[in-house]
């Protein structure tokens, strides 16, 4: 404990002092941009002073009252000569004006949206069959034809001051049975700009870094559903509340180090009752590494941990078919993931192929009734449960992907019961705000699973309003 | 046994932490990284011996599509300064890969963030950025580098940038640019005198690359295959180009290399134009390494072009 308070205490020190350094700076360097700018202005307005005064010494004396003799007009070229070098100038100072103009429009527009954060809206619709009912194949949607708004995503990013950038993430998703949409708040976290030592700090609610999918929203996926190992083992996105710390190694090679602590990981939050101990917080982390095998081949690898040394279980205990009921007492879950990209720089934005793959394995520890009956003989239990999706994705056209996924997982509670899924899939997208994904996936489940295979199509909608920023995850 | 193991863990990354913190911010060379090939090709004539310039596109790529790759963060976390086009030209990439740098020297607003466009009135500004207009740039058009007047300017921002970080090196930086902007105002005179025969020729591009090159050599841009920025041609839209071009008589067709050659040369096949492969920045194609040797070869490549048809 005290070697804990001692880290945090020297920790503080050194990021305090960080700050104290930048602030000044931060202040002059703005105070000497503006003063470039203001130089920019002047050296504009005296451009347009000249192209004015060439103009003034351009034009043709006024017309006198005393009769002059006729003039001689001047020959034809001479004449189209002198007119063409005024009406030129004219024509640039015109043009000046205008382009000036356009720059003090396009600075007025800024200067009214200026405290505005970038605002965004997805909207993700999947239209799809399903062979079986939600009772034989253990689906939270119905079987047959099910027209599903997914998401309706409302994003908000923008800086909060020098140091740190604020955002949020707000979805509204269709309840399967009611079919009303409740909007909760997906994300909603601040992330540190300029700590030192090359550490990012993120607080608040957001999607913890475990492996590469596990943080990534459901219209992003490369495909139409959360792979069956993520939603078995994570339950969905890796949502947490909590802190997570960045460190990108100090070395020429990349190697990003994350390490973070909440109160949950995944949609379930821990049963904590009154009072929440150190060891049921949630503690995860990832190591990555990235290589370029060629400058058209590269290959990107990473390892994570998540660790729940204690929970009184992650909602409702689980029925289990025979009766008992599994209260989850510890939990633990390992994965690999590597992603090896073939993208030609030269035809980077129409071909490319990926080849995505991730490998989990969990090992919980289940307080076991046999019975069912609360109050009745209990005893401990961990079980070691293996998951798998593996994705090849080839872009052919800037607008056409093709790609096929194998996923595999093992049951976290009885890794008897598994699951086997194929998908193959296209994704068209007509622009960067505006996708259509047609999927096929046929899902096997074991005999132990109690649930039969089933067909499904999907075709998937989606869409983007506003402000499409190109995250990090995104590369 | 298990607070030895944790002290350890704790110590590791606070000695990492210190080492990131007293690495010395430039060692012998000031550490640039340019975004594109021009601007790296410039920062090296400017910076001559005293800088160590690195780009992350290589040439061939589109300049909106450079990949974000992790190996760009290590080396964006030591540099000095970053050099960018400007106009949001580096939209797709850059501000995730800042972020990602964790560099305090080159985020958004600080003297190593040095924005080329400083000073360049842009062309098409659009009164709208509705994406009905395509993957419109909200500040205008990008693609200066392409006039090299303008790309004077750019050289006089990676200038007052370089001489703002060492001015001890004021003598160097401005016997370097001076001595590249007599070269490269010997060679304007010479694209001026060779673009003559350009003047009033129409011609259509791939992407909206090529506004400033024609207004510099006065040309006449008639349109883009490309439906808007960023969006695929329709068969509709280039149904409707190959139509207008054979009404206007547009002898042109250029394609930029990193896009597909189909449709341009489907489209100079129709209209009896002749297709030209132009790059956009140095290393766009062999032989233009430099931003001088790209522009010889474009001027090059379009007065050939054009003279071969009359």
């Amino acid at each position: 404990m005290k070697t804990i308070l001692i880290s945090i205490i020297i920790f503080f020190v050194f990021y305090s002092s960080g700050f104290a350094q930048t602030l000044e700076e931060r202040i002059k360097i703005l105070e000497e941009t503006l003063k470039k700018q203001e130089e920019t202005i002047k050296e504009q307005q005296k451009l347009i002073e000249d192209l004015k005064a060439e103009i003034k010494q351009a034009k043709p004396p006024e017309q006198q009252t005393v009769a002059q003799p006729k003039e001689t007009p001047p020959p034809v070229g001479q004449e189209s000569e002198k007119k063409s070098t005024l009406e030129q100038v004219q024509e640039q100072v015109q043009q000046l004006k205008e382009e000036v103009g356009q720059v003090v429009e396009a600075q007025k527009k800024n200067i009214l949206s200026v405290f505005n954060p970038a605002i965004g809206l997805v909207g993700e619709s999947i239209l799809s069959y399903r062979s079986k009912g939600s009772k034989e194949t253990g689906s939270d949607r119905p079987g047959g034809f099910d027209f599903f708004q997914r998401s309706v995503e409302l994003n908000l990013t923008a800086s909060v001051d020098p140091f740190a950038r604020g955002y949020a993430v707000i979805n509204a998703s269709a309840d399967p049975i009611t079919g009303e949409a409740t909007a909760t708040v997906e994300e909603a976290a601040i992330q540190t700009t300029s700590l030192p030592w090359n550490l990012t700090l993120k607080g608040g609610r957001f999607f913890g870094e475990f492996g590469r999918l596990s943080y990534i929203h459901d219209h992003e996926l490369p495909f139409v559903n959360r792979p069956l190992a993520l939603d078995r083992y994570i339950g969905g996105e890796s949502k947490t509340d909590g802190v997570q710390l960045n460190f990108l190694l100090p070395i020429p090679h990349y190697v990003s180090l994350t390490a973070g602590v909440g109160d949950q990981f995944g949609d379930t939050p821990n049963n904590v009752g009154d009072f929440r101990h150190f060891k049921e917080l949630n503690f995860w982390g990832r190591s990555s590494t990235y290589f370029d095998l060629t400058p058209d081949i590269s290959l990107e690898t990473g390892v994570s941990g998540l660790f729940n040394p204690r929970t009184e279980g992650r909602g409702d205990p689980l029925v289990q078919p025979d009766g008992s009921t599994l209260t989850e007492r510890r939990r633990l879950l390992l994965g690999a993931d590597l992603v090896l990209r073939y993208q030609p720089l030269r035809n980077n934005q129409f071909r490319s192929l990926t080849w995505g793959t991730e490998l989990l394995y969990s090992n919980n520890n289940y307080l076991v009734n046999p019975s069912g009956i609360p109050g009745g003989a209990e005893f401990n239990h961990s079980v070691g449960s293996f998951g798998l999706y593996s994705y090849l994705a080839y872009k052919f056209h800037r607008q056409w992907t093709a790609g096929f996924l194998f996923e595999s997982v093992e049951n976290p509670q009885d890794n008897h019961v598994q699951t086997f899924a194929y998908s193959p899939y296209i994704t068209w997208a007509l622009s960067h705000w505006n996708q259509l994904r047609l999927q096929y996936t046929h899902t096997a489940n074991n005999a132990a699973t109690g649930l039969r295979d089933d067909d499904a199509i999907y075709l998937q909608w989606t869409w983007i309003i506003g402000s499409h920023s190109h995250g990090w995850q995104e590369r | 046994m298990k607070s030895k193991s944790f002290r350890l863990l704790l110590i590791i990354p606070l000695v990492g932490m210190f080492c990131a913190g007293v690495m010395p911010a430039h060692a012998a060379k000031i550490r640039i990284v340019a975004t594109l090939t021009d601007l790296a090709d410039f920062a090296r004539a400017v910076g001559g011996d005293l800088a160590e310039v690195h780009s992350l596109a290589t040439g061939v790529e589109d300049t909106h599509g450079v990949p974000m790759k992790p190996s760009f963060v290590p080396m964006m976390n030591r540099v000095d300064l970053l050099i960018l086009v400007g106009f949001e030209c580096e939209h797709a990439f850059l501000p995730a890969l800042i972020e990602a740098s964790k560099n305090p020297r080159i985020q958004r607003g600080t003297p190593g963030y040095v924005d080329c466009s400083t000073g360049i009135i842009p062309h098409d500004v659009p009164k709208s950025t509705d994406h009905s207009a395509g993957d419109v740039h909200p500040y205008g058009n990008p693609h200066y580098m392409l006039d090299p007047m303008l790309a004077k300017t750019a050289i006089g921002n990676i200038y007052n940038a370089l001489l703002a970080f060492a001015p001890q090196y004021q003598a160097e930086f401005t016997r370097n640019r001076d001595a590249y902007l007599a070269k490269l105002d010997a060679k304007i005179a010479e694209w001026e005198k060779e673009a003559k025969s350009l003047k009033g020729v129409k011609f259509v591009s791939y992407h909206e690359h090529w506004p400033y090159f024609a207004a510099r050599f006065g040309m006449d841009y008639f349109g883009t295959i490309e439906l808007k920025p960023g969006i695929d041609p329709t068969a509709r839209h280039v149904e409707q180009l190959i139509a207008s071009m054979k009404a206007e008589h547009v002898p042109i067709v250029v394609r930029e290399p990193q896009f597909p050659e189909k449709v341009p040369k489907r489209i100079a096949q129709q209209t009896g134009a002749t297709m030209v492969t132009l790059p956009i920045m140095p290393g766009g194609v062999p032989g233009t390494e430099t931003y001088i040797k790209m522009m010889d070869y474009i001027i090059h490549t379009m007065v050939t072009a054009v003279q071969g048809r009359k």
